[in-house]
């Protein structure tokens, strides 16, 4: 298990590297992912951001400078529970956590935001990359 | 799943049987193992997808010695290529309750299977209701996996929209319907057999999943006396969760029972086989009445002697259990 807080300077350099050396990440056309999202814990955002399949840079507290196309927005407890190495029902991954909150109006999950043509048009290389922040996390782990 | 010897033939056979549904005649594709006059276990697959989902109960040995196991291709899935005798291009798939119930039985009546027992996942543990209600003197028993009586929220556009890559869309909405202590290979072939479905279609039979199939005023409906009903849900199942099972039989009532299977998930028999194949052979001595005492409301991997990435996971529903 990383030592690095979650969501922390030296936790995202951590991740970085971690989805920049990630073979799936290059392959069935994920190195041509290019869509900036960003990431939030409570009232912290953090943008990801996406250069063909990796991630050029981590900027917390995005601005008017910064664009991006959608994002997931959770408690820190939520996401906590979404990085651990086996992580509990419904927290486990993005589609599954954002069901929970948006069709059956539930708390304590994550939610997708932004525009859902390109979340979909972009899933698997972005649920890669969430899912990435688990191995991230434990240095391993389900993915 | 240990990868087999070379030269090793599996018994799997495969076969297709002309079928009439509702004036239309259907070539269906199935395989099956198991002795022709063992007990019929009649299996379909999940939305979108094909019977190669159950070629692990179709290759378990101690199920095929009893049960004729069977797993057949729903029409425009897998093998089972769409009617020659229409123009079915010109119109979207949509699969309705009527439908899809009255495939299931005509093709029980093709393959002249006698006191089958059904057993379906996701929109094929949904069906289980109407069969249940429909067509209870058709069938031994239904083990209705991943079964609720109502499953909103996911007849999504995005699944057949031309911006969208939907072969690989298909499969990864699904990604987070199964438990991440299912063994990586498996859950991965599993995705690889969503990538197989014809554009359309599993949004198509999502229209019966998420919309056409609403049993919340009608499970009073159900008389499961005679045909016992088997409500089966895995614990990382979001869309119908064991707590949806559980509402199924309290309001079918007598004959429905309802089990949570734990650390698994919406594709139970492909994403864990092993761990599935286990519980399932808990329910199916119950149905013939070879166990002995009242099936658990949860089954846990202990229960059934399987050891997976338990450390993990245990401490999960520990976790789980102190919240409540």
């Amino acid at each position: 298990m990383t030592e690095a807080e979650l969501a922390s300077h030296e936790w995202w350099e951590q991740y970085k590297e971690t989805v920049n050396s990630d073979p799936e990440m290059q392959v069935r056309g994920h190195d041509r992912f290019d869509e900036n999202f960003y990431v939030q814990l409570d009232d912290e955002r953090f943008l990801v951001a996406m250069d063909d399949g990796k991630v050029s840079e981590v900027i917390p507290n995005p601005g008017l400078n910064q664009e991006w196309s959608f994002g997931v927005e959770g408690g820190r407890g939520a996401w906590e529970e979404f990085v651990r190495e086996v992580p509990p029902a419904f927290n486990h991954e993005i589609i599954a956590s954002n069901y929970r909150t948006q069709v059956k109006g539930e708390s304590g999950h994550l939610q997708l935001t932004g525009n859902n043509r390109q979340i979909f048009q972009n899933l698997r290389p972005f649920q890669r990359a969430l899912d990435l922040m688990r191995h991230t996390h434990n240095n391993g782990g389900n993915l | 799943m240990n990868e087999r010897e070379p030269g090793t033939v599996e018994e799997i056979t495969g076969k297709y049987v002309h079928v009439d549904v509702n004036g239309t005649t259907q070539r269906v594709y199935f395989e099956e193992a198991g002795p022709e006059d063992g007990i019929p276990l009649l299996c379909q697959h999940t939305a979108g997808c094909n019977n190669q989902e159950w070629r692990h109960l179709l290759a378990d040995e101690e199920i095929t010695d009893e049960y004729r196991v069977i797993a057949y291709d729903l029409p425009f899935h897998g093998k089972s290529v769409p009617p020659t005798g229409q123009e079915w291009w010109e119109e979207d798939y949509t699969l309705t309750a009527d439908r899809f119930a009255a495939t299931i039985v005509a093709i029980a009546d093709a393959l002249e299977l006698e006191d089958p027992i059904y057993m379906g996942s996701s929109m094929g543990g949904n069906i289980t209701l109407e069969l249940a209600d429909w067509h209870p003197d058709r069938f031994r028993a239904l083990i209705g996996l991943e079964c609720g009586a109502y499953s909103p929220g996911f007849y999504i556009d995005w699944l057949d929209d031309p911006h969208v890559n939907t072969t690989e869309v298909n499969a990864y909405a699904c990604w987070g319907l199964m438990a991440k202590q299912s063994p990586e290979q498996t859950r991965r072939e599993t995705m690889y057999l969503y990538e197989q479905g014809a554009t359309g279609v599993f949004k198509g039979d999502l229209y019966y999943y998420s919309v056409d199939h609403d049993y919340r005023e009608k499970l009073g409906d159900i008389d499961a006396t005679e045909c016992p009903l088997y409500v089966v849900n895995g614990e990382y199942d979001y869309l119908t969760t064991p707590e949806d099972g559980k509402e199924v039989a309290e309001g079918v009532g007598d004959g429905c029972v309802s089990v949570e299977i734990a650390d698994i998930g919406h594709f139970p028999m492909s994403e864990n086989p092993v761990l599935f194949n286990a519980y399932l052979k808990e329910i199916l001595a119950d149905i013939t009445g070879e166990r002995s005492g009242r099936l658990p409301e949860v089954l846990t991997p202990d229960d059934v002697g399987v050891e997976l990435n338990r450390t993990e996971a245990r401490a999960v529903r520990r976790e789980a259990e102190e919240a409540e």
